[in-house]
C-alpha cells in the first residue's frame, strides 16, 4: 500500500468574485479514511468540494491540493473525474433531454476507458465495459440503491423529488467507483427512510482503498456512516478536530456554543 | 423520349427568357408547359426583388447574391441503372430497397433515377418525376402544379422556380390507400449551377403517405443557388409525414417555399431540418381549411461558420375547428445567425381554433445569434393560441456537472445540444430519422 496520502489540502485560499472564502484550509486524508466536514452555512464546505472537483469560477490565490502526490490545479474537472475525484452535489443539475442512462453510460465509459488506459500503462489488462455487461451493471445497483428502473429513460433530474436525486448521485458514485468521494450535504432534504438508503450505499461502496469527505451539517447522517475522524469548519479555516465524539459534542453545543467556547479558549 | 438535357451544350450565365425557352426545349415539353414557364418569366420580371422594407425579409440580406452570376441550370444529365452509386456520398442516403416505397433521384437539372415498388404501384400510386408525371398524368400536373398551394405569382423567387424549375417529384396516393414505407426523394447538387426542386405531393380522400426530402451538395467555389417548392395537397381525412433535411454545401443559396393544404379530418406531421447552405431561407406555411384538420409542423436547425439561417412560418386557421401544433428548436455555433418569425393567423369565424407555437434557440459561442419573433393575428374571439420563444446560452453548470462526472468538454457540450433537440427528435416515431439527427448534431457539435 502507498503511504501518499489520497488527498493532500494545504494552505488553500479560495475566492469567488475577489471575495475571500476559503482562508488557510488544512486537510489530509488517507486511504480507508472517512473524514466528516461539519460546519456552519457560508463556513466554505460546498467552496471546498467545489474546489476540490474544478468548478471554474472558484479562484485559488495560495496553498495546494495534492491527489497522490500529484498537484491538481492544471486538470480539468472531467480529468479529475477519471482519475477517481467524485463530488456527489449538493444541488444536482437537472439537465433537459439527456437521459439518465445515455449520460450514466458516457460517464462511465469516459471514466472507465481512462482507468483502462492508466491500468494498461502500469502492466494491467482492464477491459471497458460492453453496452449489456453496463446495462446489467446498472439495473443491479438501480435495485441495490432501490431506484426505480424506469428512471433510466428519465431525463437527467427533471422532476426528480429531493431524496431521487440524491440517490441518484450515489448511483453515479456507485458505476464510477471513485477513489476520493466528496459528498456535499448528501443527507439534506431526505426523510429518515431515505437518508438511511443513501447511508448504506454509501457504506457498500467504501472500500479500503478510497478516501471520504461526508460535508454535512447535522450529525444525523454519521449515526449511519461511521467517521474516522470529525473536522469542525468556521470562517474558511478547520477550527477544530477530534473523532466522532466531536460531532456528538457539536451536536449538544450548536454551532454558537462552540463559537463561543473557542473564542473563550483563545482568551485565556 | 428521355427528359434529360443535351449533354456538352454550353448555357450562358443569367436567367433570361431565352433560358426558359432553351430549358423547356431541351426537355422536349408540351407547349402548355413552355406556356406555364413563360408566364412565370413575365411574372418574375414584372415582381421587384424583395427589400428589406418588407416585413418577411427585413432581417434578411440578399444584396450579396448575384444572380446574373448564376448558370440558370446544368446541361448534363443520364440515368443511371442503381441508385447506390450515386447516393454513395449522402449520409443516410443508402437504403435497402425493402426500406422505402419509392425513390426518386435528381443529380443537378435532370433526374437520373426513379423506381416505385410493385406492390405500390398496383394500388394506384404514381411516385415519378414531374417531367413523367407531364407526359403520363398530365390532368394531374395541370390541376396541382402550382396552382393551389404555391402559385407562380406567390413571390419573385416562387416565380422564378416556376419559370425554371428542374427535375421535381411528384407523388400521388389515391382514395383510402395507406402505404407505410417511405417515399424518397433526393436532390444532389454536383456542377457550379442553379438547382430547382420541386416535391408535389397529392393525397386523395383517406389516403395515408411518408415522404422524406433531402437535399444535399459538396461545398464548392462558385456561388451556388437552390430554388426549392414544396406543395402538398392533403384531401379529406388523409395523413401524410413529410420530412425534409437540407444539407447544401455552404456555398450555396437556398430559397425553400412550401405549403400545405389541409381539408377536413386530415393530418400532416412535418419537420424540417435546416443544416447545409450559407444562407436558407425557408417559408412554411400550412392552410388548414377544414374542421378538425391537424398540422403538425417542427424544425430543427444548426447552424455553424457563417450560416444564416431563416424560418418563417404560417399556421393560417383559415376554418374552424382546427389544430396547428408547431415546435422550432435551433442551435447555433461560431458566427452562425438565425432568425425566426412565425405567424398564428386565426381567420374570421376560425372559432374553436387550438394553435401553439413554439421557438427555441440555443447559442453556443459569443458570435453566434438568434432572432426570435413569434406573431398572432386573431380574427375570431373562441380560440386557444400561445407561443412563446427563448434564445438562451448554454448553462456553464450543466457543463461543470457533466464534467465532473468524467466527460469531456465537447462531449458535455454534445450532450446538452442533444439534450436540447431531444424533445423534437422524441415527436419523431421513425427510428432511421431519429438516428440520422442524432448524427447530424454530433457532426455539427464536431465530434
Amino acid at each position: 500500500m502507498s503511504t501518499v496520502p489520497i488527498l493532500e489540502i494545504e494552505n488553500l485560499h479560495v475566492s469567488i468574485e475577489d471575495k475571500e472564502i476559503l482562508k488557510g484550509l488544512n486537510l489530509t486524508v488517507n486511504a480507508g479514511e472517512i473524514h466528516a466536514l461539519m460546519g456552519p452555512n457560508g463556513s466554505g464546505k460546498s467552496t471546498l468540494a467545489y474546489v476540490i472537483a474544478g468548478h471554474p469560477s472558484y479562484e485559488v490565490t495560495e496553498g495546494s491540493i495534492r491527489y497522490f502526490g500529484e498537484d491538481i490545479f492544471e486538470w480539468s474537472p472531467d480529468e479529475r473525474a477519471r482519475k477517481g475525484i467524485f463530488l456527489a452535489f449538493q444541488y444536482p443539475t437537472v439537465i433537459p433531454g439527456v437521459s439518465m442512462a445515455n449520460f450514466l453510460r458516457m460517464a462511465v465509459t469516459n471514466v472507465r476507458n481512462a482507468r483502462a488506459e492508466a491500468a494498461a500503462t502500469d502492466g494491467g489488462s482492464a477491459q471497458p465495459f460492453t453496452p449489456r455487461e453496463f446495462r446489467k451493471l446498472m439495473r443491479e445497483k438501480m435495485a441495490q440503491l432501490k431506484i426505480d428502473e424506469s428512471f433510466a429513460n428519465r431525463y437527467l433530474n427533471e422532476g426528480f423529488s429531493g431524496g431521487e436525486k440524491k440517490r441518484a448521485e450515489i448511483l453515479q458514485m456507485a458505476l464510477l467507483e471513485p477513489t476520493l468521494a466528496i459528498m456535499d450535504e448528501t443527507d439534506s432534504g431526505l426523510d429518515i427512510d431515505a437518508l438511511r438508503v443513501v447511508a448504506e450505499g454509501v457504506n457498500s461502496l467504501m472500500r479500503p482503498d478510497m478516501g471520504v469527505v461526508l460535508i454535512t451539517h447535522y450529525q444525523r447522517m454519521l449515526n449511519f456512516i461511521k467517521p474516522h475522524f470529525v473536522h469542525i469548519m468556521m470562517d474558511g479555516r478547520i477550527v477544530q478536530q477530534g473523532g466522532p465524539e466531536l460531532a456528538l459534542e457539536l451536536e449538544e453545543k450548536g454551532y454558537e456554543g462552540l463559537r463561543a467556547a473557542l473564542a473563550a479558549g483563545a482568551q485565556s | 423520349m428521355e427528359a434529360t438535357l443535351t449533354k456538352g451544350t454550353t448555357i450562358p450565365t443569367g436567367f433570361t427568357r431565352e433560358a426558359v425557352e432553351e430549358l423547356s426545349r431541351q426537355k422536349g415539353e408540351p407547349q402548355w408547359v413552355l406556356n406555364a414557364r413563360l408566364a412565370a418569366w413575365e411574372t418574375y420580371e414584372q415582381l421587384p426583388m424583395p427589400q428589406r422594407t418588407d416585413e418577411e425579409w427585413r432581417r434578411t440580406d440578399i444584396r450579396p447574391l448575384k444572380l446574373d452570376k448564376l448558370v440558370p441550370y446544368a446541361g448534363v444529365g443520364e440515368r443511371v441503372a442503381s441508385p447506390d452509386s450515386v447516393l454513395a456520398t449522402v449520409e443516410g442516403g443508402v437504403s435497402d430497397e425493402s426500406d422505402r416505397a419509392g425513390v426518386v433521384i435528381q443529380r443537378d437539372a435532370s433526374t437520373v433515377f426513379s423506381e416505385i415498388k410493385e406492390e405500390v404501384a398496383k394500388q394506384g400510386v404514381i411516385y415519378c418525376d414531374l417531367d413523367t408525371a407531364i407526359r403520363e398524368h398530365p390532368d394531374l400536373v395541370r390541376q396541382y402544379f402550382m396552382t393551389q398551394a404555391v402559385p407562380a405569382n406567390f413571390g419573385k423567387f416562387e416565380a422564378l422556380h416556376a419559370a425554371f424549375w428542374q427535375g421535381g417529384t411528384f407523388l400521388y396516393v389515391p382514395k383510402n390507400v395507406a402505404i407505410e414505407l417511405p417515399f424518397r426523394s433526393f436532390v444532389l447538387a454536383q456542377q457550379p449551377a442553379a438547382v430547382f426542386a420541386h416535391t408535389l405531393v397529392v393525397l386523395e380522400e383517406g389516403a395515408e403517405a411518408f415522404f422524406v426530402d433531402a437535399f444535399n451538395s459538396p461545398t464548392l467555389d462558385e456561388q451556388g443557388f437552390a430554388s426549392e417548392v414544396v406543395e402538398l395537397i392533403l384531401g379529406k381525412g388523409s395523413k401524410l409525414r413529410y420530412v425534409q433535411v437540407q444539407d447544401w454545401g455552404r456555398h450555396v443559396w437556398n430559397f425553400m417555399t412550401e405549403r400545405a393544404i389541409l381539408t377536413n379530418d386530415s393530418t400532416l406531421n412535418s419537420l424540417h431540418v435546416t443544416l447545409g447552405g450559407k444562407f436558407s431561407k425557408n417559408s412554411i406555411g400550412s392552410h388548414l381549411r377544414g374542421p378538425n384538420a391537424l398540422a403538425e409542423m417542427l424544425g430543427i436547425y444548426f447552424g455553424d461558420g457563417d450560416q444564416f439561417f431563416d424560418h418563417h412560418t404560417w399556421q393560417l386557421h383559415e376554418a374552424p375547428y382546427a389544430t396547428s401544433d408547431l415546435e422550432f428548436k435551433g442551435a447555433l455555433k461560431e458566427r452562425a445567425r438565425s432568425v425566426y418569425s412565425g405567424l398564428i393567423k386565426v381567420y374570421e369565424g376560425a372559432q374553436k381554433t387550438d394553435a401553439f407555437q413554439q421557438n427555441r434557440n440555443l447559442i453556443l459561442s459569443r458570435e453566434a445569434r438568434a432572432d426570435s419573433i413569434p406573431n398572432l393575428e386573431i380574427g375570431a374571439n373562441d380560440v386557444r393560441c400561445t407561443h412563446g420563444a427563448t434564445v438562451a446560452q448554454v448553462v456553464p453548470e450543466h457543463i461543470f456537472y457533466l464534467q465532473a462526472r468524467g466527460i469531456p468538454y465537447t462531449e458535455a457540450q454534445k450532450l446538452i445540444v442533444e439534450g436540447f433537440f431531444r424533445p423534437v427528435i422524441d415527436r419523431i416515431p421513425v427510428e432511421e430519422i431519429q438516428g440520422f439527427l442524432e448524427g447530424a448534431i454530433a457532426r455539427k457539435v464536431g465530434i
